[in-house]
């Protein structure tokens, strides 16, 4: 613990958490979420990266010009889709059989 | 019509809802070959995620077909005799605990005695549920995605079921987003929206049902393309909660020591403890983002707190109210700052994270919640019809799902008797469900979601506990005052720290929070 025991600023290890979930990831053409990122151009408050539990989303926030989505770290959750304010999202589930497989749950 | 179906049910989902749904079409002598039951993981349950702590006893009706279903669960991890509440700050908490007897359901307490609630890991749960229906005769069908409903008339093939969920070229931005679908021929958008729902389009190929029962879950994709009148809809996170979660293994003895739970034994499993919190913690991460992010600066995030024990490991999260999401905070950091607090760390420490995972949580309140649950030869039920509940002292949801299962099952009975699966036979849920105890909690308590999506609750309410309980409990050989002038002093202070809380702790807005807190 702190000296001070406050609470300040956190970073949680994403990569080595979605690394615990199972996947079975589907090809390119089956991707279950599309992302037209010509629409993501101008936003300017980006909060499919904030929101997204998976870090599927990167943009200005790691000094990208472009919006980057990769739909292989997806734990389906559905947020990128309430959160994304410039109808840029095609959201699905994946194909039966694909995507996360929890264990505990 | 029923011989003609190739079911008489076909039930989209097998969490809590459906399977309950299922069972209970079993309790009212549908045969179970005439039930399918189709989910997206596989196995059943790999998809399937709570926080999660089971409330109630619903399951007890249906121990025909889960028999012993406390002890032989492999999912049904503790029962609870431990609850506790917390406030958390930045430097403080403040948790209120309960220990109850009467909840080890052994007799003699002064309160009813009875096990009421029960950790639970849904993977797990939810495999061994859809097994025991198996062996009752439904069909389980796995690792099947449905995305498409069979209409009556209608050729599945006029459109996919990405034109259901893709944005339409001309589509404007915000509230005027439209889908691809709404360009489409008028008749089929009618038949789309108000068509006779006759089964499900499975991989281009239709399997006919009587009903269709629509228990998908949280993120309902089905109810949102056929228009159930699902409250979520895309760019509109009002209402709706993100739960991020850890599963942490701990051992079983370590868990028993560390937090005073009994082991099992052959009647009961070993006992746990429950606690959930209000998070006043994020200060500097909101700063550093208001900072940064102009965009949605002075936006406080409202956020919870949880920590379950399970067997041998325990769950941990943050719940966020989506809307109340800054720029410049990921919610994952949020779990990283929840785990790190004073209170927290060293309840966790030594353990070894074996699960990560998300989930949205539709916690709409009455006011959002779909309206349109039943439509000619479909019903909808459990968390796609919104059905959670949650005060801050008590969160319902898997109750409920299992509740709206039950009773949407009794209907469909009654309706595969008569031949008559119209919207206004199968209405009899709807009424139903109003009459239950789901719909009349939510009725009753109708401003919580108002008090709960309340900035106080996560910015002065947590301090101003934590400060006050450390103050009126101390001795650092300073003049004893009165709870009550402690109180006036600490509101005083605080008052005069920032603008903020100034105007939060102000006259009027106690009296506001009072006048919705004691509706809780």
């Amino acid at each position: 613990m702190t000296e001070k025991a406050k609470i300040g600023l956190f970073e949680y290890d994403v990569k080595n958490g979605l690394g615990l979930i199972g996947y079975n990831v589907d090809e390119h053409e089956h991707a279950h979420i599309i992302v037209d990122t010509k629409k993501c151009g101008d936003c300017d408050s980006m909060m499919c990266v904030w929101g997204c539990p998976a870090q599927c989303y990167q943009f200005r926030d790691v000094g990208l010009d472009e919006m980057k989505f990769q739909y292989e770290d997806c734990v389906e959750c559905g947020t990128c889709f309430l959160m994304c304010t410039d109808g840029a999202l095609s959201w699905n589930h994946p194909r039966g059989g694909f995507g996360i497989t929890y264990t505990y749950g | 019509m029923s011989e003609e179906a190739d079911f008489d049910v076909i039930i989209i989902g097998c969490g809590m809802a459906g399977m309950a749904c299922a069972a209970q079409l079993l309790k009212e002598g549908v045969e179970g070959d005439r039930i399918l039951v189709v989910d997206r993981g596989e196995p059943v349950g790999a998809k399937n995620m709570s926080g999660g702590i089971l409330w109630g006893r619903e399951l007890d009706e249906l121990d025909d077909i889960f028999p012993n279903w406390e002890m032989d669960n492999p999912g049904i991890e503790r029962y609870i005799n431990n609850k506790k509440i917390g406030f958390l700050s930045s430097d403080d908490a403040f948790i209120m605990e309960g220990k109850f007897a009467s909840w080890d359901g052994v007799g003699e307490t002064s309160e009813p005695s009875m096990r009421t609630g029960w950790s639970v890991l849904r993977a797990r749960t939810d495999a061994w549920f859809a097994e025991k229906l198996e062996e009752a005769g439904v069909f389980i069908m796995p690792g099947i995605k449905i995305d498409q409903l069979n209409i009556e008339g209608l050729d599945h093939t006029s459109y996919t079921a990405r034109d259901l969920t893709s944005p339409a070229e001309d589509s404007g931005r915000g509230k005027n987003q439209k889908w691809r679908i709404s360009n489409f021929d008028p008749e089929i958008v009618d038949a789309i929206r108000n068509g006779k729902i006759r089964g499900i389009v499975q991989d281009g190929e239709v399997m006919t049902s009587n009903v269709v029962v629509i228990a998908e879950g949280s993120n309902s994709i089905l109810t949102r393309s056929y228009a159930f009148d699902s409250m979520i809809h895309a760019q509109d996170r009002h209402g709706i909660i993100l739960g991020v979660k850890e599963v942490i293994h701990l051992g079983e003895e370590e868990i028993n020591s560390r937090f005073g739970c009994y082991s099992g034994d052959d009647e009961r499993p070993p006992s746990g403890m429950a606690m959930e919190a209000a998070l006043a913690i994020f200060d500097d991460m909101a700063e550093k983002a208001w900072e940064e992010y102009p965009v949605t600066a002075g936006l406080v995030p409202r956020a919870g707190g949880w920590l379950y024990t399970n067997k041998d490991t325990l769950s941990i999260g943050v719940v966020i109210q989506l809307d109340s999401l800054p720029s410049g905070i990921h919610t994952y950091d949020m779990l990283a700052a929840y785990k790190a607090h004073p209170a927290i760390a060293p309840l966790i420490r030594g353990g070894e994270t074996v699960e990560y995972g998300a989930h949205l949580v539709p916690e709409y309140g009455l006011d959002r919640m779909p309206t349109r649950l039943v439509r000619d030869g479909a019903v909808v039920i459990g968390d796609a019809a919104g059905l959670v509940y949650s005060n801050g002292a008590v969160i319902q949801g898997q109750n409920y799902s299992i509740h709206s299962g039950k009773l949407a099952a009794k209907v469909i009975a009654n309706c595969i008797d008569s031949g008559d699966f119209s919207e206004k036979a199968l209405g009899q849920y709807k009424k139903d469900l109003d009459a239950s105890y789901v719909m009349r909690d939510l009725k009753r308590f109708k401003t919580t979601a108002k008090f709960l999506a309340d900035d106080a609750n996560y910015t002065w309410v947590p301090k101003f506990m934590g400060t006050m309980f450390n103050r009126v409990v101390r001795e650092i050989g300073e003049e004893k005052i009165t709870v009550e002038k402690q109180a006036m002093r600490l509101r005083k202070e605080m008052r005069r720290k920032d603008r903020k809380t100034k105007k939060g702790m102000g006259l009027l807005n106690l009296i506001r929070l009072g006048l919705m807190g004691r509706k809780l």
